[in-house]
């Protein structure tokens, strides 16, 4: 089985006024593929999230928001592009080690537990892509 | 189930209609020739359609559904539409919606699919003979291969019919199993219980502590007992669940009361290595009942005589 | 962006109503005028009221916890009311630690919460 993507819109982050739109347009998304309050809420928050990641510490990116569908499953994908520092120790940060980097540390990991698929690559001084799917539930 | 239900069930937008329609290869040469073919099928409508029934009729299973002469007309009726259809030249969402209004209606009496297509085969095999007796060979079989192509794009919509409305009642009885595994009680103003019986895995953790929090809040709980002696087995995820469930009632400003706490479980959150000082917890349910009610200013007292009168 | 987020006083207590998202500016700002009145008050009780808000993501969390430390560390109890189903359940499972942030149903709860704590809460 392999996702297909019914639906896309790629929505730049460049401000803070970036970041409201794009967690109000997962949160449409969300609520349109049919989530209940909880999955919304969980997803909204983890892209807020992600998508803050990008504006604060990585000056700039953009947001792919899909709908999409893996055999009868439907859900909804995030895709969090920066051409930012990067991370160089990925799990560190995760777990919360950097200081400086903890705010970033925490919307990593938190997001992480609000979604059922996450995928982090990074590469110090090219960019950090994030890619997060949430599958509705009966 | 409503057919337009079935509609957004399956999904069925232009992009979809496209998808099934390229799958089959039907496209406006098929549909141009169909439209011409319609004299035809107008001339062997009666035809067809009689021997389609004579078909369903020899079989004592079917004849349940056609329990007098007038339902047979009715269905006669409908047949020799739905045949036509096959004729009109065009396929769109009005086309589909049609399709679909019928293989509902067979949905609902309870057809199975597999007469559904038994009728499709005899359908091809009627007008098989009736092409090539009316035409010559190539031009006949121009005419086969697109029926051909609409019947197999009616007969997937005709199946993904069942199949949606199977999914349908699956997420009824699921909607309905998760409401009944997560029954919560108002046991006493502001003061609900929820007894868990059973296995908890991940999902019902999950669905429990979502209920939980709704049901505090409609009911405008301080408290909430939650009763794990009947739970199977309480690993880590499960004593886990229990403590996040306990933080974010918290949040809402109301209290989790843990009862049926055995040896084992209280090794297992101990272990966990949580803050447990903000849990409350009692072997007992009727301990828990009894600090939920103090809780909120209540206390049960015994029906004495004067001395003990009740308290307030 | 000062004011944003109006804030009522009533007896002893400061009650405030979080409607807007918390943009930076308006948070920050938020946070200084909830400090600043409670300076000019001498306010024993806060509370603010989040129901409005549909979600709370890790910064706007953690500017209502700084709040109401700030505001206890003034010698304010700050009790945190309103907070959707959903949005205490993203929290706990994103692992947000919320600390001891007091908390209560609504506002009529927090202002019980409050009376209770502070025994001669003057609430008009």
């Amino acid at each position: 089985m392999n996702i297909t993507t019914r639906e896309r819109r790629e929505m730049p982050v460049q401000s803070e006024d970036d970041v409201i739109l794009v967690r109000r347009a997962v949160k449409a998304l969300a609520e349109q593929t049919g989530f209940d309050t909880f999955a919304s809420a969980a997803l909204t928050t983890a892209a807020s999230e992600l998508t803050r990641n990008i504006w604060v510490h990585a000056k700039g990116g953009v947001a792919i928001i899909e709908a999409v569908e893996n055999g009868e499953r439907m859900g909804v994908r995030v895709t969090f592009r920066d051409e930012g520092p990067g991370i160089a120790d990925v799990q560190r940060v995760l777990a919360g080690g950097y200081s400086t980097a903890r705010s970033m540390g925490l919307g990593l990991s938190g997001s992480k537990r609000l979604v059922d698929d996450f995928a982090l690559q990074s590469t110090v001084g090219t960019g950090t892509t994030v890619e997060i799917v949430k599958w509705k539930s009966y | 189930m409503d057919h337009r239900r079935y509609m957004s069930l399956l999904k069925l937008d232009e992009a979809e209609l496209r998808a099934r329609m390229s799958a089959c290869e039907l496209g406006p040469e098929d549909l141009e020739r169909l439209q011409r073919l319609r004299p035809f099928a107008e001339k062997h409508t009666a035809e067809v359609v009689n021997a389609f029934y004579e078909l369903l009729l020899s079989h004592p299973q079917m004849r349940k559904f056609f329990p007098d002469e007038a339902t047979v007309r009715r269905v006669k009726r409908t047949q020799s539409d739905y045949f036509l259809g096959l004729f009109e030249g065009r396929v769109d969402l009005a086309y589909v919606e049609d399709r679909l209004r019928v293989g509902a209606m067979h949905e609902r009496i309870g057809l199975a699919p597999k007469w559904y297509l038994a009728a499709y085969r005899k359908y091809l095999d009627l007008l098989h003979t009736l092409l090539y007796a009316e035409y010559p060979p190539a031009e006949a079989r121009a005419f086969f291969g697109s029926i051909k192509k609409i019947v197999f794009f009616d007969m997937a919509i005709a199946i993904d019919t069942y199949i949606a409305a199977n999914l349908e009642t699956i997420q009824r009885h699921q909607v309905a199993l998760r409401e009944l595994s997560t029954p919560v009680i108002r046991v006493h103003d502001r003061v609900l219980l929820l007894p868990l019986v059973g296995a908890i895995d991940s999902v019902r953790a999950h669905q429990i502590m979502d209920t939980v929090l709704v049901r505090v809040v409609e009911e405008k709980a301080k408290c909430i007992i939650l009763d794990i002696a009947g739970v199977a087995v309480v690993d880590t995820k499960v004593a886990d669940n229990l403590v996040k469930t306990t933080a974010s009632v918290r949040l809402l400003g109301a209290q989790t009361i843990l009862t049926g706490i055995s040896a084992q479980v209280a090794r297992t959150i101990v272990q966990l290595g949580v803050d447990i000082s903000i849990m409350h917890t009692r072997s007992r349910l009727q301990e828990g009942i009894e600090l939920a009610l103090e809780m909120v200013g209540k206390t049960i007292a015994p029906k004495n005589g004067a001395s003990e009168g009740a308290r307030p | 962006m000062t004011g944003v987020i109006p804030i009522l006083r009533m007896g002893d207590v400061l009650l405030t109503t979080v409607h807007v998202e918390l943009r930076d500016a308006i948070a920050e700002a938020f946070q200084t005028d909830v400090l600043s009145a409670i300076e000019k008050s001498r306010a024993t009780g806060l509370i603010i009221d989040i129901s409005g808000l549909d979600m709370v993501d890790s910064y706007v969390a953690r500017i209502l916890a700084e709040t109401g430390r700030m505001a206890r560390l003034m010698g304010t109890e700050a009790v945190l009311c309103g907070m959707r189903p959903e949005v205490s359940a993203t929290l706990v499972r994103m692992g947000f630690p919320m600390g001891t942030v007091q908390t209560a149903l609504d506002l009529d709860e927090g202002l019980a919460l409050l009376r209770s704590k502070n025994g001669l809460t003057r609430i008009e």
